[in-house]
């Protein structure tokens, strides 16, 4: 964690002085003259989202029991491997939600009266997509 | 990412053309939309204990309806998909007070702007909502509440906090900045 949460403040660092930078720039310009908001508040916002999670990893950090394979030095790739959970075997209602978007989004081309074709198919899909480990042959 | 783009094409726009905005944004009804604030801040809370229930891995209640305390996530869940609702249906009451103020899409840079960004927050709640009710229907539909449930309802419960935090911006950006 410690180097995930050393990009950050890094990051935050870099994102402040630019903002600096770029306010100062704006005012020096001969043409702009002014603080250019729209970038000021972006780059800022930028910077303090870069604290919020340096900060956060900073707490991980210091809250995980042990040391973490990323700060150690003589860890292999594979340490690193999280466990990733479930997965099934395989599944069709990826391909029907992908089919029911196609076509909400091909009605706004074609004509609206398509839609309802393509909210159905999409509502249809992700009740399956949601519990197909719920019922059928991969219940639980 | 997207809502911060959102905010910017705001903050353009306003900076642009300010008399738009002295002369729009006094048609907002503040206090009405802190109300609906605070229903949508406390939907998150009542979603958090939700997902206290789910860590006890306690699908439904143990005791009586009224028993607060024995509520499980099904309950949390259900009273959270209400007060959601609650915020949409009275943005969209909102919408239509506006709209008879001649505050449209169409209408100005500022009606274009206002409708964005709370149009595409609404959307986002509208699907937090379904998401609620997908959560309730797993928790129904199996024996055992176990760590698969609990899991998508913890993830739920983050994708309903920052839907939350976002309407926090906006609400400070639209009402109070103005």
């Amino acid at each position: 964690m410690r180097a995930q949460s050393n990009i950050f403040w890094i990051l935050a660092v870099f994102f402040f002085v630019a903002d600096a930078g770029y306010t100062v720039w704006s005012l020096l310009s001969t043409e702009f003259q002014k603080v250019e908001w729209t970038g000021t508040l972006g780059i800022g916002l930028a910077g303090i989202m870069s604290v919020f999670l340096g900060y956060y990893m900073n707490r991980s950090h210091f809250a995980q029991s042990g040391e973490l394979p990323e700060d150690r030095l003589d860890a292999n790739i594979d340490d690193g491997d999280p466990e990733i959970g479930f997965f099934n075997p395989f599944s069709w209602w990826p391909i029907f939600l992908a089919a029911g978007c196609t076509i909400v989004f091909l009605s706004l081309a074609v004509g609206i009266w398509l839609i309802f074709f393509g909210v159905a198919l999409t509502a249809i899909a992700l009740v399956g997509w949601v519990y197909e480990n719920y019922r059928g042959v991969y219940k639980h | 990412m997207f809502f911060a783009g959102l905010f910017a094409i705001y903050f353009t726009l306003r900076s642009t053309s300010p008399e738009l905005w002295a002369s729009q944004t006094e048609k907002l009804d503040v206090p009405f939309a802190a109300f609906n604030t605070i229903t949508l801040v406390l939907s998150s809370v009542t979603c958090q204990f939700g997902v206290f229930a789910a860590e006890r891995l306690q699908g439904k209640r143990t005791g009586k309806l009224f028993q607060v305390s024995k509520w499980g996530l099904v309950e949390w869940f259900f009273l959270s998909y209400a007060m959601g609702a609650v915020f949409v249906s009275l943005q969209m009451y909102e919408y239509t007070n506006l709209i008879s103020e001649h505050v449209t899409l169409q209408s100005s840079a500022y009606g274009s702007a206002f409708y964005l960004t709370t149009g595409f927050h609404a959307a986002h709640v509208t699907g937090g909502l379904l998401c609620f009710l997908f959560i309730i229907g797993r928790a129904y539909a199996v024996k055992n509440f176990g760590h698969r449930e609990a899991t998508s309802a913890i993830v739920i419960s983050y994708y309903w906090h920052f839907v939350d935090v976002v309407w926090i911006g906006l609400f400070l950006v639209i009402y109070i900045l103005k």
